[in-house]
């Protein structure tokens, strides 16, 4: 207990000493004859004084009069208690719902912990008080705005489950941060176990962070990685095993091809260590999967799935400083596995060794270079290996003609989008104008040697991504670049949106693994698919299509459940804590003493009187 | 103040009175005869008893029916007839001097009550005003005397700062004969019982009339007072409420039974009047129930 104002203290002595004076003054009493004194009693109660000072005596009044006294200056100078509770008057959680949170080290799981912890804590709101919560998965949420119905909040915690996926706390800290970072009293009460990337573009405004941390252990095994290399002799199944634990374990490995085991194997791993197993394919195989069996605390990343033919998913590299509109789009693919970097590796020039990783590259406003890929998009910066040679810049550019015929402008309307500078370029050779301005070439595809696109604008430098014909331009560009190639089975990372267009304004339906079947709306010609949570087998049913996706996790970082006792961001560590604690007045129990001592006081008075 | 010519008593009171004579527990012997019985054998009408004659005897006692029956001489002896000392101790302290009608007041009344019967009953009757430098006053005999008796209560005034129980001493250590001593007093002085006992252990047969005036039984004050002793000028703070009265009414209680116990242990009497009893009432319901007049 601290006091928020010790120096109300001070009235104590001038008050006191009031009360204390008031005691010392002699009651001037009326003089009375009587025949005699010995039968009476020395009973003198002085309640009131008239006249000058005596010797103090004892009272109980006095001493009444100074407790209460002592309780009334003691209640100015606010006394504070810490209390478990809600930390301030308006509090945000922000509950990590990724994978990590199904670990199970806190007696049930760690989402079960920090969903008790949550209510605990807002079982002690207080009239006034108000709270919200942001689910912070792979993509964050307001799952209550703020509100002081502690029924409500129950009712959104409720409605919450833990994902299979990784999360984006940055993004959950940013949404709480603008629900209440401009707020003095705003809290924001992050409860997780740390598996994380470090913060980064985080301003808490105002409020203040907690970090309550969940779990315990480290003690997990995960499946890492999965993948199919080609090999002189046959195709192989990669498999990538990390020990998260502090202590060496023992784990069976098996691999299924369609459902059907061709391989297991007790392996060992080191505490900390990566151990990779590798296994020839057997004929015929398609859908891949990789099961381990082992003691740990967390069951989502022990499978994971890969296609025997990886043609069907796109290795994409976004060379670009930064283009989150460019970033999510392509993002959006199912095909695509997305690398970004700011420039070209050097693996991946024309000329090094090895083939490439990627598939295709895409140039967002960084100058076009030559690559091993065998698709490229550039953005507004074309290069020497560019279909295009520029010859200047252009303002403001006015589209004039689109080739209607090409798929790859299909559902594309650059018309309506505006442009405020483009590189002014000349077609190279064998290069197809298909989006042309007064002012010259705007969109151009080439097929020569490599499938090519070539955009005369950097995409920051117009509005086109607030278009809805922006994802749509991005997917055709895929099919073009990727050569179409399409499957009806891929394998997705959880968590992941992915999309696919419609062609008709029909729902389609998904169903998940637990079996439970829900429609999905086609919005601006596309189905996206926000639900894919959980690893597992998924069916999406479109139109006369079918498509099965198998969903891993495949997250170091989520498979490392190690706890961590602070948290980093902005070159500040804080503390982990159990519970957040308020500062609490501590005027109640004063008050109610005060007024029995009164109570006891005029008690007193009365019966003396 | 009453008129010349008039008593304290009334006409009425003195009538009621002329019939009652005192009844003492114990037989003193007196100075003269009078009309109480002694021990001693003297000369009166009642018989006491018989013993052999000796020379010089009055023959005018001689039992002639026994001589003449049995040849031997014997004497007839009577009880003797004395008269009884009767001491009026009246409180002239300043204490007395408090009430509505003063409790000085109501004193001489009973004073003058009790010595009238006295004087009818041929008991010599002496008075003493205590608290006053006055040695006890002569003894009046017959109901004659009541004048001067009146008037020697006429001259008293409650004005007297001697404490009670200090007079009571002079008293004792005095060379008054043994007598009924019939104290006058409200009886408020922390030492009255010890004084009593002395009284009563110098033969004297106590008689205590405790005189209290009703607002001393249930006071009616409150407030922040300093009460002042009216003999001692002594002051006590108090805070006049509930439960000072309370304490009061038990100390006075304590006090009132403490005085009649030790009354009692000195085969004396007790009695408490206040001062709007009248004396037929004095007379009816406590003297005469208790046996102090016949």
């Amino acid at each position: 207990m601290n006091l928020a104002n010790a120096a109300a203290l001070w009235y104590l002595l001038p008050l006191g000493g009031i009360i204390i004076l008031l005691y010392l003054l002699k009651m001037r009493r009326k003089d009375f004859k009587v025949p005699a004194t010995f039968l009476w009693p020395h009973l003198t109660t002085e309640v009131r004084a008239n006249s000058l000072l005596q010797r103090l005596k004892f009272s109980w009044l006095m001493v009444l009069q100074l407790l209460s006294l002592l309780l009334i200056v003691a209640s100015l100078a606010r006394p504070q208690t810490t209390q478990e509770g809600l930390a301030g008057t308006v509090t945000v959680f922000v509950l990590d719902t990724s994978a990590s949170m199904s670990a199970t080290d806190a007696g049930g799981t760690r989402f079960d912990e920090a969903i008790e912890r949550i209510k605990k804590t807002v079982a002690t709101a207080q009239p006034g008080d108000r709270f919200s919560l942001v689910e912070a998965g792979p993509t964050p949420r307001v799952a209550l705005p703020l509100s002081g119905d502690t029924a409500r909040m129950r009712d959104a915690l409720h409605s919450l489950s833990p994902t299979d996926t990784e999360c984006d706390i940055g993004e959950g800290l940013r949404l709480a941060s603008a629900l209440v970072g401009a707020q003095e009293s705003g809290h924001i009460v992050l409860l997780s176990d740390g598996a994380f990337p470090e913060l980064t573009n985080f301003s808490q405004g105002k409020a203040t962070v907690h970090f309550q941390q969940v779990g315990q252990s480290s003690d997990n095994v995960a499946i890492t990685a999965i993948g199919v290399g080609d090999t002189p002799g046959a195709k192989q199944l990669f498999c990538g095993v990390r020990n998260f634990s502090k202590q060496n374990k023992t784990a069976t490995v098996s691999f299924f091809a369609d459902g059907t085991v061709f391989e297991s194997k007790r392996i060992a791993i080191n505490a900390g260590s990566l151990f990779g197993q590798t296994s020839a394919l057997p004929p015929g195989a398609k859908i891949l999967e990789a099961r381990l069996d082992v003691h740990d605390i967390l069951d989502s990343d022990n499978a994971a799935f890969t296609l025997a033919d990886p043609s069907s998913a796109l290795r994409v590299l976004l060379v670009t400083k930064g283009n989150l509109f460019l970033e999510q789009a392509l993002a959006l693919d199912p095909r695509v596995t997305l690398d970004k970097a700011e420039t070209v590796p050097v693996d991946e020039h024309v000329g090094s060794p090895g083939p490439g990783t990627y598939d295709v590259v895409v140039f967002d406003g960084i100058q076009e270079i030559a690559v091993k890929a065998r698709g490229v998009l550039t953005f507004g910066a074309a290069g020497s290996s560019s279909i295009a040679r520029p010859t200047g810049t252009i303002d403001k550019p006015q589209v004039t003609a689109t080739d209607n015929e090409s798929d790859l402008v299909q559902y594309v309307d650059l018309s309506t989008a505006f442009i405020d500078k483009a590189e002014q370029v000349e077609p190279k050779t064998g290069a197809q104008v298909l989006v042309d301005s007064h002012k010259g070439a705007l969109v151009l595809a080439s097929e020569v040697g490599k499938k090519q696109v070539y955009v005369a604008f950097s995409v920051l430098n117009s509005d086109f991504a607030l278009q809805i014909g922006f994802p749509i331009f991005i997917s055709n560009a895929l099919d073009f670049m990727g050569g179409q190639a399409t499957s009806n089975v891929l394998t997705i990372q959880t968590g992941r949106p992915v999309s696919f267009p419609a062609a008709t304004e029909q729902d389609g339906f998904l169903t998940l693994p637990n079996g439970s079947r829900i429609a999905v709306e086609p919005t601006a010609g596309s189905y996206i698919l926000r639900d894919l949570k959980q690893t597992g087998k998924y069916r999406f049913e479109f139109g006369d299509k079918r498509t099965t996706l198998y969903a891993s996790l495949l997250s170091e970082r989520e498979s490392n459940i190690a706890p961590i006792s602070s948290l980093q961001f902005k070159g500040r560590s804080l503390p982990a804590a159990k519970a957040t604690a308020r500062i609490a007045d501590f005027w109640r129990p004063i008050l109610v003493i005060c007024l029995a001592a009164l109570a006891c006081e005029w008690w007193l008075f009365a019966k003396k009187s | 103040m009453k008129a010349a010519g008039e008593f304290i008593l009334h006409p009425g009171e003195i009538r009621l009175l002329e019939r009652l004579r005192l009844n003492p527990r114990k037989v003193t012997g007196g100075r003269i005869r009078g009309d109480r019985l002694t021990r001693k054998k003297g000369v009166s009408i009642e018989f006491a008893d018989y013993r052999d004659y000796t020379d010089g005897d009055d023959v005018r006692h001689l039992d002639w029916n026994v001589l003449a029956r049995m040849q031997t001489p014997v004497i007839r002896t009577y009880q003797d007839e004395e008269d009884v000392a009767v001491y009026v101790l009246l409180d002239c302290s300043t204490s007395m001097d408090f009430g509505d009608p003063s409790k000085f007041a109501a004193a001489k009344r009973i004073a003058a009550a009790i010595g009238y019967i006295a004087l009818c009953g041929s008991d010599a009757l002496h008075s003493q005003a205590m608290g006053r430098k006055q040695a006890v006053t002569r003894a009046l005999r017959g109901r004659t005397s009541f004048l001067k008796f009146d008037s020697w209560l006429s001259d008293q005034h409650a004005e007297c700062d001697t404490a009670l129980t200090e007079v009571l001493r002079n008293f004792t250590a005095g060379k008054s004969r043994p007598g009924l001593a019939i104290v006058m007093s409200d009886g408020l002085d922390p030492g009255i019982c010890e004084a009593v006992a002395r009284l009563g252990s110098r033969g004297h047969e106590v008689a205590f009339i405790q005189i209290l005036a009703p607002e001393e039984i249930d006071p009616d004050i409150e407030g922040d007072l300093r009460l002042l002793d009216s003999e001692s000028q002594s002051a006590v703070e108090i805070t006049a409420n509930s439960q000072a009265i309370r304490e009061y009414k038990n100390s006075l209680q304590k006090h009132c039974e403490a005085l009649a116990s030790a009354c009692r242990r000195v085969g004396g009497r007790y009695v408490q009047v206040t001062t709007r009893d009248s004396i037929q009432s004095l007379v009816k319901d406590k003297l005469r129930r208790g046996g102090w007049v016949t």
